[in-house]
């Protein structure tokens, strides 16, 4: 890293009314992601260079993340734990450590 | 303190260890994203679509990150990313953060050393373990 970033401050969330948000904000992910993961076979190769949404356990695709949250919002308003990801236009092995 | 993560089969076909929490976004809202645990990073860093839907003006504060391709365009936005705790509570974590601004530079937001240097980071993929501990929780090596 070129520019170093100001140190992180962690807290502890105890409020129980933003727990309990958080928790069911967080089953909803859970669920999108285990249906991202069961489909992934099928939506990678087919949606390569495209950011896609899956919310509502229905995935959405579109050029940009904004627009996929988009259509993710109209067809499942309630669900809080969309599961946003880009896929990269070619399928070759990484390395981050940015 | 223990955060759980996962092992993530991702487009390449490669598992990966993530771990899952939330993004503050500029509207107050809570946005989930998922974070690869990548050891070799120096600081935690959102992908562009992440910050896409996160909704920052971010064009003001510019910077740039290193990594093995060379060094790449980046943004900063000052946020919270929130991480679940194995008891049903949550760790926040505040502070300024570092993102990128095309798609093609990173597929998914990077965990880096700025967070985990708070935590053991245990990645065991024949395990089946990916978790973040701190204190009062332990761990152990046995044989």
């Amino acid at each position: 890293m070129t520019n170093r970033l100001t140190k992180l401050v962690m807290e502890e969330v105890t409020d129980p009314v933003e727990l309990a948000a958080a928790q069911a904000q967080r089953e909803q992910f859970d669920r999108n992601s285990a249906w991202l993961q069961a489909h992934a076979s099928e939506i990678y190769p087919k949606h390569r260079g495209k950011c896609i949404c899956v919310a509502g356990e229905e995935l959405f695709v579109a050029e940009t993340a904004s627009e996929a949250v988009a259509k993710a919002t109209v067809a499942h308003p309630q669900d809080k734990g969309r599961f946003v990801h880009y896929i990269p236009k070619q399928r070759v092995s990484r390395i981050y450590a940015y | 303190m223990r955060i759980d993560g996962e092992w993530f089969e991702c487009d390449d076909g490669f598992v990966r260890p993530v771990v899952r929490g939330e993004i503050l976004n500029a509207d107050g809202r809570w946005e989930p994203a998922a974070f690869l645990v990548d050891t070799g990073a120096d600081c935690t860093v959102f992908s562009a679509a992440i910050l896409d839907v996160l909704g920052f003006d971010a064009t003001t504060a510019e910077g740039h990150l290193g990594g093995v391709g060379g060094v790449v365009a980046s943004v900063r936005v000052s946020t919270q990313v929130r991480l679940p705790r194995d008891d049903g509570g949550r760790a926040i974590f505040r502070g300024e953060y570092a993102a990128f601004t095309q798609l093609e530079s990173l597929d998914m937001s990077v965990l880096g050393r700025d967070i985990m240097e708070m935590f053991a980071v245990l990645v065991d993929r024949p395990g089946d373990v990916v978790t973040l501990i701190r204190q009062p929780h332990r761990y152990a090596i046995e044989t």
